[in-house]
């Protein structure tokens, strides 16, 4: 329209964008500059870093753990969301009580989760009942706790990744699986020349979403099995700051989560460019 | 063929009831059980005796009636905050291509970013002005809010996108200011996606866990409070609370359903 209008418009895409950026941009900045900084200018905290093993395996779990979950995730997500996209099989029920997990709060979920797996737990006394032997599923530094960490997270997640596909689901025109019956394809040859290419702009875009967040990883870890459990690098980072005081070293660990998350992020948004030139609108 | 498939159907349908349900029985369960009981070996499936002192406890306690009232508090502000500022971004978003990729690539940076990286250096600075860990919550609200906008923005572009512009001409050609459209045509013609934005970004700092958890050190939220309350054994309280914490969610879910699932994915972050 006109200059006044162009004015507001200015206005209102700088006074939101300061506000995410000074709340929450600048403080991210300032802990860089303090991550550099052990009584002056120096690398120490990294180095304080690199010499801890807890340092390591917290890398290490930030690796194994996100990349479980999301696989967890995508696997029942896409189970999901292709028996509940089956016009037989609609059912508002198991719609609701599939998405139910995400509705509720993380923090409850792992409330429960924790009453499930303790040693004493639901599930341990489930396991007693038929006559087998409890497992440690919480127990520190095993392999099977970073599997309860894994299913845990996956169990409150996947809803989202079932509702992603979903949508992208809803988009595949019905005459394509017309075509494929008259052409005599079975289940399984329409699930992969038809639905599945189809659905690829939307599978790239929920893993890499899911992704990002997955690398994110804090509380699940934290509230199932402590800091020292499973560490990965956000619960590392808290440790450091809320156990041992040591706010400079906290920051230098959380700035290679970011660096992380920017690296696995940038890559993804890479990738998901090209699937959405190729197929067109990115879901 | 068709006959396994259908056998993975069932099952898979029986595991998500499962998966739904009996957890939270379980916590329901524990809400209304003496906690002596909660610590049998073998666990109890069906309590044997029924209590509601848990409950009373969580209205009677002071640090836990406090916390209800801040997480209210907080959520409230923090999602008048996220949707004024985001519909003035998602607004300017649906109007012009140079403020629609300031936005987005705003929005996507700030997804990059780890709670942990920004909650640690941001107490310092809350510290310096005096709003760290205050009984108010204030410094949390701001916190939410701005993690909220993307949310509440991407909710409001959309409908924003859907008003015709022929409509804004129109108001124009009869000589209102551009502020004076927004407010007397787009806000309202959007009301319902307002409506949708404030419940989104209420529950997302509601349910919010981290920041709340650095930020609010001794003047908790409800989700800190439940995580200390679990960890250091309070089985029934933690129950009753867990409980409680779930009904905003829950309304939302089944009352309005299926037209808030999209916008439910939208936002979602960590």
């Amino acid at each position: 329209m006109n200059a006044s209008a162009k004015r507001l418009r200015t206005v209102f895409v700088v006074v939101p964008c300061i506000f995410m950026i000074a709340t929450l941009v600048l403080p991210a900045m300032n802990g860089l500059l303090l991550s550099f900084d052990h009584n002056g200018p120096s690398l120490a905290n990294y180095k304080i870093l690199f010499d801890d093993s807890m340092f390591w395996r917290a890398l290490g779990n930030n690796l194994l753990v996100p990349f479980g979950s999301v696989i967890v995730e995508f696997v029942l997500g896409l189970a999901l969301a292709l028996t509940l996209t089956a016009r037989r099989n609609r059912s508002a029920l198991i719609e609701t009580a599939a998405i139910l997990p995400f509705a509720i709060p993380e923090i409850v979920i792992l409330t429960l989760a924790r009453y499930i797996f303790l040693p004493r737990g639901y599930l341990n006394g489930a396991i007693a009942m038929t006559g087998m032997h409890p497992l440690p599923w919480l127990s520190p530094r095993s392999p099977l706790a970073i599997f309860t960490v894994i299913v845990v997270d996956a169990w409150h997640v996947t809803p989202v990744v079932m509702l992603m596909l979903m949508a992208g689901l809803q988009t595949i025109p019905a005459e394509l699986y017309e075509a494929a019956r008259l052409d005599g394809a079975g289940t399984f040859a329409t699930f992969r020349f038809v639905t599945l290419p189809m659905l690829m702009p939307a599978i790239v875009g929920a893993l890499i979403l899911r992704g990002i967040d997955a690398l994110r990883i804090f509380s699940t870890v934290l509230v199932l099995t402590g800091p020292e459990g499973v560490p990965v690098l956000s619960t590392y980072s808290y440790s450091l700051w809320d156990d041992a005081q040591k706010p400079h070293e906290a920051m230098a660990a959380s700035m290679i989560l970011a660096l992380m998350v920017t690296i696995i992020g940038i890559g993804g948004l890479l990738v998901a460019r090209r699937f959405s030139r190729d197929d067109g609108a990115l879901a | 063929m068709n006959n396994s498939l259908k056998a993975a159907r069932v099952a898979l349908n029986a595991f998500v009831l499962v998966a739904a349900v009996l957890p939270l029985y379980l916590l329901a369960k524990q809400s209304v059980t003496p906690e002596l009981e909660t610590f049998a070996w073998p666990p109890h499936w069906i309590p044997h005796h029924l209590t509601l002192s848990h409950f009373i406890s969580v209205f009677a306690v002071n640090e836990l009636r406090s916390a209800v009232l801040r997480s209210l508090a907080v959520a409230a502000i923090s999602a008048m905050i996220a949707t004024v500022l985001g519909a003035m971004l998602a607004h300017a978003m649906a109007r012009s291509s140079i403020a629609q990729r300031i936005g987005f690539s705003t929005v996507s940076g700030i997804r990059l970013l780890p709670m942990i990286a920004v909650a640690i250096p941001l107490g310092i600075i809350l510290a310096t002005v005096g709003i760290y860990d205050s009984p108010t919550g204030i410094g949390l609200a701001i916190v939410h809010g701005a993690i909220a906008i993307p949310t509440a923005a991407l909710t409001l572009y959309a409908a924003f996108v859907a008003i015709p512009l022929e409509i804004e001409e129109a108001a124009w050609i009869d000589g209102a200011s551009p502020l004076r459209i927004f407010l007397t045509i787009d806000l309202p013609m959007a009301r319902a996606s307002i409506a949708t934005a404030l419940i989104l970004c209420f529950i997302l700092s509601w349910d919010e866990f981290g920041f709340a958890l650095l930020v609010q050190q001794t003047n908790r939220t409800l989700p800190p409070l439940l995580y200390y309350y679990t960890v250091f054994g309070n089985v029934g309280p933690a129950s009753a609370l867990a409980l409680l914490m779930m009904i905003p969610a829950i309304c939302v879910v089944v009352a309005l359903g299926p037209s808030l699932r999209g916008a439910l994915t939208a936002g979602s972050s960590r």
